[in-house]
């Protein structure tokens, strides 16, 4: 890791090897983008905590002209503030002043002092950090501009073609695995923008009822309000544009306006937040989609795995009626098998598999067979109850059978469940089994309290634990145990954690004479899930992951097979929904260039994201200034306890119109904008 | 909801307390403690762009916003300081980069916050320029907008969207090149309902009147004159700003209104219909003619007037009446009489009890009969601030649809037109359901009201988590024909819920109308028509009549507004004859002579004018053995065929502030939707004639594709005295359409 630089400081480090041969340089411990793509390295890097050079002959007038410039491309997030505003424009044309040789040392001096006043005064951050690597730049460069100001001579490259490529973000958007403009959509909460907060989320996230409601929000763990108080709730903020475009039945909000039609088509394979990400933004682009889907309704995991009281249907509807409205074609109860691909292959100008991860892993213990009674597959059993619930279907007579239950639903009531998991999904079985009546549910997990926070949520866990589910930690089944195929008990080893003395991570050890017996009716595996690629024809030849996964190179999602990508869990394995909308959005704009131009390629701004990410934009230790600490945030009205675990109604009554503007209002704004120069 | 308690803290040494949502700056304004500011608008959110309410907070890294910031317990906030000043300076100069010099010649300058900012700081200079792009002055109708001048303050848009609900223009980001624009982008002019209020909170001479662009030096007008705006039953605080015509001439004249638009807002009705003065030349105001109107009065057996008049004038009718044996005969306030009679008999009280104040703090509200957003502005601005505010759930019931108000409204319901009983009844089963059963048969009420359960049971439900909840009540449900028992529905309302209602009298000073004057049921023989129509008509609009009085801009007297308020009206421009005191003295002719108007104005309300504030009309319970209950509905009635609605516009109410000059007399098109063009067989842009209550109306025709149903919008301001029995009538007529061939 590390950079070889010329010139750079960042984040309080300073590496300065202009008077060093080359071979001698040192290091910066930053990954700084010097390889900037595939087609060239970069020359420079300059962002907002500071710049680093990576060749010696780099004009840096220049580069303090382009990033003052940059800045004012791409201030249309901005322009709010009086200081940022004009402030920038000054700093743009003093530079270019001095750039193009007509120079005056006063130039110098105003540029220090509008500098100052924009990085005391500016509204969002975009403003107070913009002068931030230009001082180091004039301050570590003197020279060179006061060369050009004395000789009233260009700077050397002011008339040569320079590439120079810049990206807004903020530590939030950083985070989020769909690069959300957060602070954008939470500034139209805050000035009562509804529509404009819609249309922001939506640039890169159709599923704002949905991603408002269940995101694991990656983003608040990156929220700078966080290093004077506590983070922004990101994620409520969304569902508010959202709520208002249902709420008013207004017509649906789109970023951009849908192009015409190019001709070109592609075909979807599942129709799960992945896959209705990827026809949203498909259709949008011109390109004809059709989307198949096996079961009967659309939506995927969020539809028939999450529970009604945590993702209600009507408003996840709302989100896929917004991929409908743009032309997506859907084909629903279509299992799609290899015969069906090798059509697909010659039919579509490409195919986007986004099919999920739908089959249940086992638990892995003594005695682990399918056929005993009691043996529920946790996607299965979550299928069964939601498509209940949300859609009305009944239970199957064969279903019951084999299931032992004695309704036309899931019903548990006398019933005693134990749920192997610690993830989202034995969350929603273990919450689930408690709304369907059951005597007894118990949550078996391998590791602590702390872990299973970490892996989920701190209100899903206490919501569970508020609900009456039974947590036991540091146990693993040992053995199942059943009368005439039928569940009965399950043998239970207890772990403790054993501190490693060599300083290594500490390991689970089994307990001596600490294993113990429960009876039970159910065992739900809820391990993990795996995919299920019977639809890949083996002559394609893709490749899979260790994981038995689709293999891709995580940037463009193609498989290895050209013009299949792969996108959402199918991809990466079991992971969020606002990972699948990541994937499934950049796989959508990889695609469409595809189609269109033969070509697999990235934009400049999805190269600089990715730089960025490596870079690192959030900074946990950085002092805030200008924001008064100890502001709470606010917290929403749940249901309590007693109204909510007997039915399914939505538990989170989201903020109120007080709480959502408060909440908005500690909102810091923390676009940075960063450039490399090629 | 949380209780959250005071905060204490320090502001320049001194202890200060901050009550729950308080910011600092609010907290500093309260205790008198100046910290400047471009932006902040008491009546919208916190803006935050001008960054000159900059403090420094001790122990806190870099300075911070006081506009949003809410305090913390014993931080010490100072407010001033070297440094503070030195950033203050260096704002202003930023925002001076590249204004335009033009101060000579700006319609802000000697009003203008950057002019005075820019003398607190002491930029004497501009520091810095670049190079400008070229910005196009925009000419949006009534408004202007010069986007050199605009400092992006954000005071226009932010108004627009949370103080009125219109979210016509907003924020055009481009750093350097960002402007104020039209929301709408199809479009060349303003969609939005002209109330001027962008006009009014502009600091700077961005955005204009075009009507009063080069008319006057601002600091030239210095007689301002405190009013009532006379346009409707919000009464509104309004300025009128006064100087002498011309040079030459050194008669008064009113150059503009304005009004006090950091706390409140006021219509285009309101801020451009102001030149109503009735000026008549000399010839008309011999004594002869004294003569004359004295012996119309003694000969006639009727005075026919409307409620756009004051309570004194109110008051010496019912002198008259008393003294001539005449009768009295006012269609529209006979109709609240009864409507509050057998409202006050199944209520108890005399009075609804709802106030303005209540919709803006409600978090369920109901409008049911009322075009709102013409009928009472500020009402339907209270709507907006409840839903910004509280996000109130709105219920908009009516049979137009109100495309201006979709971003406010959640739930429309479009009922047939004529069951406003039906409506009412089926709302007090919703809202009383479980306290009062009616003897309703609510699928027949349902089928024929076209109001469905399922929109009801949204009602009902949305009540039961609500706190504070209002229903808003239209003069259609008073022109009704079954106006009693509507009456008696909502009095049940009021006695057995929480709910507050609140009555949208038709005209300006109906309430007081209804609570002076005894009424006739029927004029007969010869007439006397008091702005009306009539055998003789003495009256107070421009050049109309037989015997001119002043309007209402050049008399003395109150009004008992929505709010059941009384309000003042002054006297902004002078009249040069007599008034109907002037008449009574003459009638009257006893010891009760009163020199001035408003003198009666202690007979009314036990007190003198001048001394008269904030009066509040308190409701007053009535002694009744039982709440009487609705009566059981029979039959309701239909409506088929073509209908027009007798509606005000934006900014026509009457014929008063059709008359102002600056008021766009042109706009009198009949706006229908598509499906009346169809059932008319009429088309965009077609000349039609129609007839109500034996009136002729020839008017333009055009569609409007928000609106809905057949139904067409009719204004009616335009026939000058017969226009207020045309808006006091149920205003939805059956109409036969007939095309000019031309």
């Amino acid at each position: 890791m590390g950079t070889k630089v010329y010139f750079s400081s960042w984040r309080g480090e300073k590496i300065d090897n202009r008077d060093k041969l080359s071979e001698n340089w040192v290091e910066s411990t930053y990954n700084f983008p010097v390889q900037y793509s595939a087609s060239g390295n970069a020359t420079a890097f300059v962002g907002w905590e500071g710049i680093a050079l990576f060749r010696d002959d780099i004009d840096v007038v220049r580069l303090a002209t382009e990033y003052a410039s940059q800045y004012q491309k791409y201030s249309e997030a901005c322009g709010r503030c009086a200081p940022g505003r004009w402030g920038g424009r000054i700093l743009y044309d003093l530079f270019d002043k001095i750039a193009r040789g007509d120079g005056d040392f006063s130039d110098l001096t105003h540029l220090k002092e509008v500098s100052e006043t924009m990085m005391e005064t500016s509204k969002c951050e975009i403003g107070k950090t913009v002068p931030v690597p230009l001082l180091i730049l004039i301050k570590e460069f003197e020279e060179e501009f006061i060369k050009l100001i004395k000789n009233k001579t260009k700077s050397k490259d002011y008339d040569n073609n320079v590439n120079y490529n810049a990206l807004v973000t903020a530590p939030c958007t950083d985070a989020c695995p769909a690069h959300v403009d957060i602070p954008a959509y939470i500034e139209g909460v805050r000035d009562f923008r509804f529509d404009d907060s819609l249309k922001a989320t939506r640039q890169t996230m159709p599923l704002a009822h949905t991603c408002g409601r269940v995101c694991p929000h990656p983003c608040e763990t990156a929220c700078r309000r966080t290093n004077i108080d506590e983070p922004i709730s990101i994620m409520e903020l969304k569902r508010i544009g959202a709520d208002y475009e249902t709420d008013h039945n207004l017509d649906f909000i789109h970023p951009v306006i849908q192009k015409a039609k190019n001709g070109k088509k592609v075909a979807v394979i599942g129709g799960g937040p992945a896959g209705l990400t990827g026809a949203y933004y498909l259709a949008l682009d011109g390109i004809e989609v059709d989307l198949f889907e096996a079961l009967p309704v659309l939506g995927g995991e969020v539809a028939v795995g999450v529970p009604e009281y945590r993702m209600p249907i009507d408003k996840y509807n709302q989100d896929i009626e917004l991929v409908k409205s743009v032309g997506v074609n859907i084909y629903l109860n279509s299992w799609i098998d290899v015969n069906k691909m090798r059509e697909f292959e010659k039919k579509y100008d490409a195919i986007l598999v986004a099919t999920g991860t739908r089959i249940s892993k086992k638990v892995d213990c003594a005695n682990e067979r399918p056929e005993i009674q009691g043996y529920w597959g946790a996607i299965d059993f979550l299928d069964k109850i939601n498509l209940y619930e949300k859609y009305g279907y009944k239970l199957t007579q064969e279903d019951r059978i084999k299931h032992n239950i004695n309704n036309e639903y899931v019903d548990l009531t006398g019933k005693t469940i134990a749920c192997v998991g610690g993830g989202f999904t034995s969350m929603d079985v273990v919450r689930c089994s408690i709304r369907a009546g059951a005597k007894r549910v118990i949550m078996l997990y391998r590791r602590d309290e702390a872990t299973i926070i970490k892996n989920t949520t701190y209100e899903e866990y206490h919501e569970a634990v508020e609900e009456g589910v039974e947590f036991i930690f540091y146990s693993a089944v040992e053995k199942m145990i059943d009368e005439k195929d039928v569940l009965k008990h399950l043998h239970i080893n207890k772990f403790k954690m054993q501190s490693d003395s060599n300083g290594g991570r500490p390991k689970l050890v089994k307990v001596h004479g600490g294993d113990f017996m429960i009876d039970v009716d159910y065992l739900i595996p809820a391990v993990s899930q795996s995919a299920d690629l019977s639809l890949l024809p083996p002559e394609w030849n893709i490749e899979l992951t260790s994981w038995k996964t689709i293999k891709t190179n995580g940037r463009d999602y193609m498989t290895s097979k050209r013009g299949v990508f792969a996108a959402g869990d199918v991809e990466y394995g079991p992971m969020t929904i606002v990972n699948a909308v990541g994937q499934a959005k950049r796989a959508s704009s990889v695609i469409s260039r595809f189609v269109q131009t033969g070509e697999i390629s990235l934009t400049d701004n999805e190269i600089m994201e990715e730089h960025l990410r490596k870079l690192g934009v959030y900074n946990k230790k950085e002092k805030i200034s200008g924001w008064l600490a100890g502001q709470k945030r606010s917290e929403s009205e749940k249901l309590s306890v007693d109204e909510r675990k007997t039915n399914n109604r939505e538990v989170n009554f989201g903020f109120t119109a007080e709480e959502a503007i408060s909440e908005a209002e500690r909102c810091m704004r923390c676009y940075y904008i960063s450039m490399v120069a090629r | 909801m949380k209780t959250k308690k005071d905060i204490k803290f320090f502001i320049n040494d001194r202890e200060v307390v901050a009550k729950a949502g308080e910011t600092i700056l609010n907290v500093a304004r309260r205790e008198n403690i100046y910290i400047p500011t471009m932006c902040y608008l008491e009546k919208v959110n916190p803006i935050a762009s001008c960054r000159l309410c900059l403090v420094d907070v001790e122990g806190s890294k870099g300075s911070i916003l006081s506009c949003q910031t809410k305090p913390t317990e014993n931080i010490r906030v100072k407010t001033d300081s070297a440094h503070l000043y030195k950033q203050r300076q260096n704002i202003m100069k930023l925002y001076d980069v590249n204004h335009p010099l033009e101060c000579g010649v700006c319609d802000k300058s000697g009003a203008c916050d950057l002019q005075n900012k820019n003398i607190e700081f002491g930029i004497d200079c501009q520091d810095f320029a670049v190079k400008e792009p070229h910005r196009k002055i925009e000419n949006w109708g009534k408004i202007q907008y010069d986007p050199s001048l605009c400092i992006l303050c954000e005071k226009c848009v932010s108004t627009c969207n949370q103080a009125i609900g219109d979210d016509a223009i907003e924020l055009k980001f481009g750093g350097y090149s960002s402007s104020v624009f039209l929301k709408n982008k199809n479009s060349k002019t303003l969609e939005c309902s002209t109330c001027g209020e962008c006009i009014a909170v502009c600091p700077v001479g961005a955005l204009i009147s075009t009507d009063f662009k080069y008319s006057s030096n601002i600091w030239e007008l210095n007689k301002i004159i405190p009013s009532i705006c006379s346009h409707c039953s919000a009464g509104c605080e309004i300025n009128y700003e006064v100087k002498h015509s011309s040079t030459l001439n050194h008669e008064s004249k009113i150059y503009r209104v304005t009004n006090d638009f950091e706390n409140s807002s006021i219509c285009g009705a309101g801020r451009f219909g102001f030149n109503f003065a009735n000026n008549p030349h000399e010839s008309n105001l011999k004594n002869k003619k004294f003569d004359e109107v004295v012996n119309a009065l003694k000969k006639a057996e009727t005075i026919i007037f409307n409620s756009q008049i004051t309570n004194e004038e109110a008051f010496i009718l019912q002198k008259l009446k008393e003294k001539l044996g005449l009768k009295l005969v006012n269609y529209e306030a006979l109709n609240l009489q009864k409507f509050l009679n057998a409202f006050g008999r199944s209520s108890g009280e005399t009075l609804p009890n709802g106030k303005i104040e209540d919709v803006e703090n409600a978090d369920q509200i109901i409008v049911v009969g009322s075009r709102i957003i013409v009928e009472n502005p500020i009402v339907r601005y209270a709507m907006t601030k409840a839903f910004k505010n509280n996000r109130a759930f709105i219920t908009y019931m009516h049979p137009v649809y109100e495309h201006l108000l979709h971003n406010v409204v959640r739930q429309f319901i479009r009922y047939e037109v004529g069951t406003e009983e039906g409506v009412i009844a089926l709302l007090a089963e919703a809202l009383l359901g479980q306290v009062l059963k009616f003897d309703l048969d609510v699928g027949y009420v349902s089928g024929e009201t076209n109001v469905g359960e399922e929109e009801l049971e949204k009602i009902f439900s949305i009540g039961k988590k609500s706190k504070k909840r209002v229903l808003i009540i239209g003069s259609d449900l008073i022109a009704h024909v079954k106006r009693e028992n509507i009456a008696r529905f909502l009095g049940v309302i009021q006695k057995f819920s929480n709910i507050r209602i609140l009555l949208v009298p038709e005209e300006s000073n109906s309430l007081g109308v209804a609570k002076i004057c005894q009424l006739d049921e029927k004029e007969s023989g010869n007439t006397v028509g008091y702005n009306m129509n009539g055998n003789y008509i003495i009256s107070s609009l421009k050049n109309i009549g037989n015997f001119y009085i002043p309007a209402l801009n050049q008399q003395e007297g109150t009004f008992i507004n929505i709010d059941q308020k009384v309000k003042k009206l002054n006297v902004a421009v002078p009249f040069n004859g007599l008034s109907l005191n002037d008449i009574a003295n003459k009638i009257l002719n006893d010891k009760n002579k009163k020199q001035n108007t408003i003198e009666y104005t202690k007979n009314i309300f036990g007190i003198d004018f001048d001394s008269l504030e904030n009066m509040q009309i308190e409701s007053q319970e009535i002694e009744i053995d039982c709440n009487e209950m609705p009566h059981e509905i029979s039959k309701l009635p239909t409506f088929d065929g073509t209908l027009v609605y007798n509606s005000r516009t934006f900014l026509e109410f009457n014929p008063f502030s059709a008359i102002s000059q600056n008021v766009n007399i042109n706009e009198t098109v009949l706006i229908g939707s598509e499906q009346f063009a169809t059932a008319g067989k009429i088309s965009d842009g077609d000349e039609v004639e129609f007839e109500i209550l034996g009136e002729k109306f020839r008017r333009k025709f055009k569609i409007d594709r928000n609106m809905r149903g057949v139904i067409a919008l009719n204004p009616v301001f335009d026939k000058s005295l017969k226009s207020y029995l045309l808006s006091s009538i149920y205003k939805f007529q059956k109409v036969k359409i007939v095309k000019v061939a031309i």
